[in-house]
């Protein structure tokens, strides 16, 4: 079935939906909802990367440090009392930037880019440690929730989210460079063969995925009243989590973004669904182990059935 | 009648000093199958590429729709219409087929929308025009082997093709899809797309081709419309020549049988009721053509795909191969088809690729013996002249014969009672031929049961003590190599009944 | 290109040696304390660890895997060692020996799930780096620390045993051991075999499947000892112990020459890669520069490092892309 994966994930989210609905009732509450909505919306956002990232066949782990980097820099330009309309594409570049390090390295000399994003995620949480010592940046009143009252905000950024879901999921599938993207994972040299350069597509999936790292990350900055050097730690596994459950295949070629869009709303009920059940929130890292070693079991037993 | 939609003037293409193509001379009208036929290393691909533009020709010229074609290259060929299908489509497995087929026909730029019902509506059309009944929604993964070669004919199709070449299409496809296949053909026919068939099944031929050409040894040796034609000619023509007496004549007597199988299958590999013996000392030579099962039987004897069905018997014991290892533990060796993939480890040296199946034997305790292991190595060297700098050299270093006489170095190390050898003169030099030749002889004299798979036929006919006959995943007949010809062995491989000698 | 490729490779290592010598001069010039024997045994100390695991992850990567959980199963063992001293009231001796059995667990996950349904080590690792991780964590309940350790098992990894730091010597037992299992056994001859070419190593009749899990169920045990290790020095088991522990390891290895494609590397290569990394970062504290530039130093190296391994495949790429076009083609047709 072709969206056997999808439908999969879609049915456990809603029977996890519905024990909490019976179980823990207290969950369905406006406000709370509304805040966990807007906490993921970045992580969203770098799922949406990360897709497109293992679609290609590659994979980017170096994500949580380029947003530390890019929502700490955007945290500095905004308290120079800059205007949101310069920080935020500013705070895009910087992400297109260090993606494009990962891209020359990975396309242009054809190196595996498991280990490049590990040496480029050392790398930079390094450098940023340097430099800042773990110093939070505070922001200008004006920068929270862009200076719109909370909930006005809170809508926004989940505005943001959703639009770049919706209108990247409409391009992946009606626009030819996404179509690209689908053809060098399945097989770069018929891609090759049929006209697509698979290292240029391979390179400007990687720059794409630091420019949407760079939104993310301001999605994020304007949540609190400060900057937090450590935001983002742990989102490449939560994202990989994601996208590897919600059907995206490791191996390339296949999957979609809503897929990816179910699997981050199955991890992002995770944690609150752990304390509404009275489990320990400890126990959130290794369910989401557990996720993706299940996910790439299924897909093992089933091409191993497949070509049997 | 209008100039022939591809003409060919004596072209000629040496590699070094090999000359593949020997002033070859071809036409190919519009609405017209004209078959290319020939043994292995005919000439066939070489002729192939140079029409593809792959290779440039030395010499000769090269006409398309009635202009002469200076300087072909792959993007001109396929601006003039020219598109192969090759065995193994090159397709993207996750897509669907419409758009398979749509991104070799659209634009490269990346920014601009793809209309999917346009893209549907088009794949309908050219998968009707191929007859292929494949919703175009279909993921190509999902899609049998001869539909993913309709898909790849409706795309070159698309593509505008007018020479479409097709290169062994029926290698893996049932009888019914061949038919198929063949009303696809007929109807290209009609559009007027000029086809050029490859194939080793000559009754395909008949069914299909108007005009056939014959290549031996890089040289055209006829252009025969089918009609006047019969196979026993054509077989004639394909094999015609004096089998040369440079192959060692067999010395030993057959001992006792060794190996001895009975009714062997293996339903993943496709092979079934495989039942023959070979005996010490005899050469069992393993004709047949490319896809008939020889390597997949050699390939479920060394344990890599175990057989499911049958027994196989070692000097009278029964015994079951479950993997490779168990197979050289049995006395089993096989030197396989794909030397450098598979027959060597080409960035070790040839000392390690000695040892490399007997590290149980040669290493007790598994500790690594550097003395024993380069004593051994230069024993081989010396004794199948191997040409190499030092036994540390890495394999890699060495031409393709002397890295083929590292591969059998490491087998004949490993002491085996019977021995594979797939191809093995394959991509190997005159000089470096001849001596595995003698080595192959020497190793039967010494009372070695040796299975050769070959496609040369005059190494099957000079070197068998005994020929068996592949074709469809079973040995069909068993000849003796003494009073076995060309025309038998081709004849009984391409599935005749009546011995061609006949007639 | 034997040659070649030997002298490379000896260069490799001797270019290494000489920058971990040329590091030693620099901050012992640098830091007024950096050359005494105490500051030496620091370092041992400090990189044990770390050192274990890079040793270990040699022979993975030689076979053309990589384990990125071994750093995780480094907090897993550490804080599951203290619970079953603590909790279970194991002697420290009857813990650590079962914790060397968990560790050959947690290593046979990771291989069964390579070998037996043939997924990339890559993801399968990344799934056993967040599990493993995670049940330190939910052990733990992320707070829970095992101190009070008694000082017959503090010794370990606090005293000096031969006039060395205690842990030394075990560190040179696995040395010696991964080092003669990688260059004077078959074993090791087979992980190079089966990293240049798994399907021509199954054509030679080696077990291919055996030996890959052979590597991880190795590295599972070793990073139990590593574990043992770091809870003793430390006096301490935490669910974070040796986090990030496995980009040091890797880095090690891939600056010590091995070619992260497989089949090509040396034991005592990841040695100097682990002084190289060991001397940076105890040397950069003495030259009173802050502890993230060592961090940072050592990712820059691992991307240098993994460039110049590229280099020289793809002069062989272009060099074998020039030799074999003509010849195989003539071959095929004459």
């Amino acid at each position: 079935m072709k969206y056997f994966r999808e439908i999969s994930v879609a049915l456990a989210l809603l029977a996890l939906l519905i024990a909490l609905a019976i179980v823990a009732p207290a969950f369905y509450q406006p406000q709370p909802l509304l805040s966990l909505a807007t906490r993921e919306a970045p992580t969203l956002i770098v799922a949406c990367g990360m897709a497109l990232v293992i679609i290609c066949r590659q994979i980017d782990i170096s994500v949580a440090s380029q947003f530390a980097i890019c929502s700490v820099c955007a945290g500095l330009l905004a308290s120079m009392k800059l205007p949101l309309v310069i920080v935020l594409p500013a705070s895009i570049c910087i992400g297109a930037i260090l993606g494009s390090i990962n891209g020359v390295l990975i396309a242009g000399l054809g190196l595996p880019s498991i280990v490049v994003t590990l040496a480029t995620m050392v790398t930079w949480r390094e450098a940023l440690r340097w430099q800042r010592q773990g110093e939070f940046v505070n922001l200008p009143d004006n920068v929270q929730w862009f200076g719109l009252s909370q909930s006005a905000g809170q809508w926004t950024v989940i505005a943001i989210a959703i639009t770049l879901l919706l209108v990247l999921a409409v391009c992946m599938n009606r626009m030819a460079a996404g179509r690209f993207v689908y053809a060098v994972g399945s097989d770069a040299e018929a891609a090759r063969l049929a006209g697509i350069p698979p290292q240029r597509v391979t390179f400007l999936t990687f720059a794409f995925m630091g420019a949407l790292v760079g939104l993310a990350a301001m999605m994020n900055v304007v949540q609190s009243p400060q900057v937090d050097p450590k935001s983002g730690t742990g989102i490449e596994l939560k994202t990989i989590a994601a996208v590897v459950v919600g059907g995206v295949a490791i191996s390339g070629g296949r999957g979609n973004l809503w897929g990816a869009f179910a699997g981050i709303l199955l991890l992002a009920c995770i944690s609150p669904a752990l304390t509404h059940l009275h489990i320990e929130s400890y126990w959130e890292k290794a369910i989401q182990g557990m996720i993706i070693l299940l996910a790439v079991v299924a897909d093992g037993i089933r091409t191993k059935r497949g070509s049997a | 009648m209008s100039a022939p939609l591809l003409q060919l003037n004596s072209i000629t293409k040496s590699f070094d000093a090999v000359r593949a193509l020997k002033g070859v001379s071809f036409s190919l009208n519009a609405g017209e199958v004209h078959a290319l036929l020939g043994e292995n290393g005919a000439g066939k691909s070489t002729l192939i590429k140079v029409i593809t533009g792959a290779h440039q020709s030395n010499t000769g010229t090269i006409e398309i729709n009635g202009k002469t074609v200076e300087k072909l290259t792959p993007a001109s060929a396929h601006k003039l219409g020219v598109a192969a299908i090759y065995q193994q489509p090159a397709l993207f497995p996750d897509l669907s087929a419409a758009e398979n087929i749509a991104l070799g026909l659209e634009p490269p730029s990346a920014l601009r929308g793809i209309d999917w019902s346009q893209r549907r509506a088009q794949a309908r059309e050219l998968l009707k025009r191929v007859g292929a009944d494949i919703d175009p929604g279909t993921e190509v993964r999902e899609l049998s082997m001869p539909q993913q070669q309709l898909v790849e004919i409706a795309r070159s199709l698309g593509k505008g093709a007018r020479i479409l070449i097709m290169d062994e299409p029926t290698a893996s496809l049932t009888q019914k899809e061949v038919e198929l296949l063949f009303g696809v053909i007929r109807q290209l026919r009609k559009d007027g797309v000029g086809i050029i068939y490859i194939s080793h099944r000559l009754e395909e031929i008949f069914a299909v081709a108007d005009r056939v050409t014959v290549l031996r040894d890089g040289e055209s040796v006829g252009t025969h419309p089918v009609s006047e034609i019969d196979k026993a000619k054509l077989i004639r023509l394909m094999v015609g020549r004096e089998v040369a007496a440079i192959y060692p004549p067999s010395q030993s007597v057959p001992g006792a049988v060794v190996l001895a199988l009975s009714k062997i299958g293996c339903a993943q590999s496709q092979v079934h009721d495989v039942s023959f013996e070979v005996r010490a000392g005899e050469v069992f030579g393993l004709a047949g053509l490319v896809g008939a099962g020889r390597t997949e039987l050699a390939r479920i004897l060394f344990g890599i795909t175990p057989a499911d069905s049958g027994t196989i018997q070692l000097n009278g014991k029964t015994i079951t191969i479950q993997s490779p290892q168990s197979a050289i533990d049995d006395g089993i060796g096989y030197v396989p088809e794909d030397r450098r993939r598979h027959g060597v480890i080409l960035e070790m040296s040839v000392a390690a690729n000695t040892t490399m199946s007997i590290h149980r034997r040669i290493f007790p305790g598994t500790w690594l013996r550097s003395g024993a292991e380069r004593e051994l190595a230069q024993k081989y060297i010396r004794d199948l002249a191997i040409k190499t700098f030092s036994d540390e050299s890495h394999v890699n270093t060495l031409s393709g014969g002397n890295q083929q006489k590292v591969a059998l170095a490491r087998w004949l190390a490993s002491g085996p009672k019977v021995l594979i050898l797939d191809e093995p003169t394959q991509g190997v030099d005159v000089g470096a031929k001849s001596e595995i030749h003698k080595l192959i002889r020497n190793l039967a004299a010494q009372g070695l049961a040796v299975i050769m798979i070959s496609s040369d036929l005059p190494e099957i006919l000079g070197m068998s003590d005994r020929i068996g006959i592949m074709r469809a995943g079973t040995i069909t007949s068993i000849l003796d190599g003494k009073t076995a010809d060309a025309g038998t062995v081709m004849a009984a491989a391409l599935g005749q009944t009546r011995p061609a000698t006949a007639l | 290109m034997k040659n070649f490729l030997r002298s490379n490779i000896a260069k490799h290592e001797t270019v290494l040696l000489a920058v971990v010598i040329t590091e030693w001069f620099y901050f012992n010039s640098v830091g007024a304390h950096f050359g005494s024997l105490d500051n030496t045994f620091d370092i041992v100390r400090h990189s044990v660890e770390i050192g274990l695991l890079a040793l270990v992850m040699t022979p993975i990567i030689l076979t053309g895997g990589i384990d990125l959980s071994v750093g995780s199963l480094l907090g897993l063992c550490a804080i599951l060692f203290g619970k079953l001293w603590r909790d279970a009231h194991f002697s420290p001796m009857a813990a650590g020996i079962c914790t060397l059995g968990i560790g050959a667990v947690a290593g046979g996950l990771n291989a069964t799930l390579i070998t037996w349904l043939r997924l990339p080590p890559l993801i399968v690792t990344l799934g056993t780096y967040s599990l493993f991780r995670g049940l330190a964590e939910a052990i733990t309940h992320g707070v829970d620390t095992f101190t009070k350790f008694p000082d017959s098992f503090l010794f370990l990894g606090q005293e000096r045993f031969l006039g060395m730091p205690a842990q030394a010597p075990i560190f040179i037992l696995v040395a010696i051991f991964v080092w003669l299992l990688v260059h004077r056994t078959t074993f090791g001859r087979s992980f190079r075999v089966i990293g240049f070419s798994p399907e021509g190593a199954r054509y030679a009749g080696i077990p291919v499947e055996r030996r890959i899990a052979m590597v991880y169920v190795l590295a599972g045990i070793i990073s139990a000892l590593a574990a043992i290790i770091y809870t003793a020095r430390l006096g301490q088991a935490k669910a974070d112990a040796g986090t990030g522990y496995e980009l040091y390891a890797i880095t090690a290895v891939v600056l010590g020459g091995t070619s992260i494609f497989g089949g090509i590397g040396t034991v005592h290569g990841t040695l100097l890669g682990v002084a190289a990394i060991a001397i940076l970062s105890n040397g950069l504290v003495h030259a009173r520069q802050p502890r993230e530039v060592a961090g940072m130093l050592t990712g820059l190296l691992l991307i240098l490092a993994l460039c110049s391994s590229v280099v020289p495949k793809l002069f062989a790429r272009l060099r074998a892309r020039r030799q074999t076009a003509a010849p195989i083609q003539a071959v095929k047709t004459s």
